[in-house]
């Protein structure tokens, strides 16, 4: 089982150029639990995960890891717990898979310890829990867009932390891919008791498989909780201005969230 | 099926295929380095062999390691061609290196030291010590070190905001050195003939023309820097998977960035210096190097020595291909120019770099 980790911001103010995108934020990432962070386009969702995974400074607060704040972490120590995938990741050209994810043992190498048969078996263990131990030696350019989420997954698993950030992972999949690549996630915090955060925009994809819903709007949390406890047509209503119903999932008694639109609508 | 992360109860040697290709791609990588390294030390070797004196493998190698008793060969190996070839060996792999950490930190094939300012920083401080100074070696060459820093300090100062980009870089870098360029042009276009014919000189680029000084100050940064070079290959490796991976991964961005420029800037800087701007053996030792390896390999120990092949080749065409004598870089730029015309013409249909 995997350790239990404070993952926390405090009064924590991020932003690029001379906008604050976020100010003055408090959140808990509960740990062992699948929190998800939701919210309109531009509401700072995604800077809330970099701010999380330290790819932005804090220009007030802090991110606290254990205790200690982030910048005060050595960033390669920070590196062995928490992992992340960001939303474009750079293919190098011409990479392989195996390669690709070798990768992702960065930090638990040093300048002259390189390579051990434990970076090799935590590479073929992220190869497999993603299912493209078939791929290994194929170049990433060669791959559909559903298999090229799965490695860089693969690479973030790699990584071997026990909390995993992934910035809108499911970004320009296909709805069966989606859902793939959430049941990975949730058989990860399950067998394992990873801590996952993701950044998500579908909300009835969220609601399925969240235990915890950070919804977010102008870089604020307006709701955070259990999927079945917070998500109603106020929230949905206050988060995107979206009238809606709000409904039972028929299959899983979550959430679902029905938009009204102006047309259709009997 | 619930997939696991668990390792499994039996030991498995080969981990799912990771253990076979991670050899398989170390052991390639030994063979094509070694076979690389062979050849340029052989044509090390062979450009002291041939000249109006021809000279016997054995007699030259006997002569560099101070084996020799035969002052007449120790003078034509020491006194003649040995600052050649040295000079043509170190300029290649400083080139080489530079080249592939450019092209690999920017991750783009035309992120060349030729492109980015360094080398038309050198061009415009030595044209201008040549033509308003009237000076002459050292001079030159000082002038052209502190050119190609001033030049790259300058691309990477106007290239920053809140961190370096490979596209702003580049485009940048095109911008400053097509600026200095114009001021190479006008300083000749105002010099005399003598003058202009100097500075045209330095400006194709030579490894014949290096003075001890300038080819001590480059053999030693050489031998200081492509161990370094070597060792920020690891940094290199997730650097080019983006910031924001490389940095969840743990490397210190910046840090790491800074360090890998100023070793490839410095080493161009020493060659440049030592044989005026040798066009295109940074833009093409790289990628050559790549193909060999494999896609992905660690590439830099092959980038140098494949830098070293195409210079010392050049070298032996120049001086030895026609009754008269070229200079290096005419030969460079002739391989080079078609290879970069193919590389515009083939990146851009696939939709990358350019």
């Amino acid at each position: 089982m995997r350790g239990a980790h404070e993952l926390r911001a405090a009064d924590l103010s991020l932003g690029y150029g001379p906008h604050d995108v976020i100010q003055g934020l408090n959140v808990d990432i509960p740990a062992r639990r699948i929190t998800m962070i939701v919210g309109a386009n531009a509401s700072g969702k995604s800077t809330l995960l970099r701010g999380l995974a330290r790819l932005l400074r804090p220009r007030g607060g802090a991110v606290i890891l254990d205790g200690t704040s982030v910048t005060d972490l050595r960033t390669l120590d920070v590196a062995k717990v928490v992992g992340l995938l960001p939303q474009e990741p750079l293919a190098p050209d011409g990479i392989t898979v195996g390669d690709l994810v070798g990768r992702g043992r960065y930090p638990h190498q040093g300048w002259f310890r390189r390579w051990t048969t434990h970076d090799d078996e935590a590479v073929g263990a992220a190869l497999e829990a993603t299912g493209t131990s078939d791929l290994i030696d194929r170049p990433l350019a060669a791959l559909s867009g559903g298999q090229r989420q799965r490695v860089w997954v693969a690479m973030a698993l790699a990584q071997d932390t026990d909390l995993l950030l992934l910035d809108e992972p499911t970004n320009h999949l296909d709805i069966s891919h989606q859902v793939e690549l959430l049941d990975l996630f949730t058989d990860l915090n399950q067998s394992s008791g990873t801590t996952i955060v993701v950044v998500l925009h579908d909300l009835n994809l969220a609601c399925r498989y969240a235990d915890q819903i950070v919804a977010m709007k102008d870089g604020a949390i307006v709701a955070e909780g259990p999927p079945g406890v917070i998500v109603d047509e106020g929230l949905v209503e206050e988060v995107y201005g979206l009238a809606s119903a709000v409904i039972p999932d028929p299959l899983t008694g979550s959430p679902l969230v029905l938009p009204r639109g102006r047309h259709h609508v009997r | 099926m619930v997939r696991t992360l668990e390792r499994s109860p039996t030991p498995v040697v080969d981990h799912g295929g990771v253990t076979r290709g991670r050899a398989t791609r170390r052991n390639r990588a030994i063979v094509v380095t070694t076979a690389v390294a062979g050849i340029a030390v052989g044509l090390f070797i062979l450009t002291m062999m041939i000249g109006s004196y021809p000279l016997s493998a054995e007699e030259v190698v006997r002569s560099v390691l101070h084996l020799g008793s035969d002052p007449a060969v120790d003078f034509i190996v020491w006194d003649l061609r040995l600052p050649t070839a040295a000079t043509a060996l170190a300029v290649g792999m400083a080139l080489g290196v530079a080249g592939l950490t450019f092209q690999k930190l920017l991750a783009n094939p035309l992120a060349s030291p030729d492109f980015v300012g360094v080398s038309s920083g050198a061009s415009l401080f030595a044209v201008a010590a040549i033509l308003v100074v009237g000076g002459i070696g050292v001079t030159v060459s000082m002038m052209a070190l502190i050119g190609a820093l001033v030049g790259s300090l300058l691309v990477y100062v106007l290239a920053w905001r809140d961190g370096i980009t490979g596209y702003r870089f580049i485009l940048i870098g095109i911008g400053v050195s097509e600026f200095m360029l114009s001021l190479v042009g006008f300083l000749i276009a105002r010099a005399d003939l003598f003058g202009a014919r100097e500075a045209m000189t330095w400006l194709v680029g030579s490894v014949g023309q290096a003075g001890r000084g300038e080819l001590l100050a480059l053999v030693a940064s050489v031998v200081v820097l492509l161990p370094v070079a070597l060792l920020l290959e690891r940094s290199l490796r997730v650097l080019e998977m983006g910031d924001d991976a490389a940095t969840a991964l743990g490397s210190r961005v910046e840090v790491a960035r800074l360090s890998l420029i100023a070793v490839a800037v410095i080493l161009v800087a020493f060659a440049t210096a030592a044989a005026g701007p040798i066009m295109f053996v940074a833009l093409i030792a790289g990628p050559v190097a790549r193909r060999l390896l494999g896609p992905s390999s660690n590439a830099t120990l092959a980038a140098a020595f494949v830098g070293a092949i195409i210079v010392l080749m050049s070298d032996l065409v120049a001086v030895h291909a026609l009754p008269y004598v070229l200079p290096t870089g005419l030969v460079t730029g002739a391989i080079g120019a078609p290879y970069l015309l193919w590389l515009l013409a083939t990146t851009n249909r696939v939709g990358r770099g350019g």
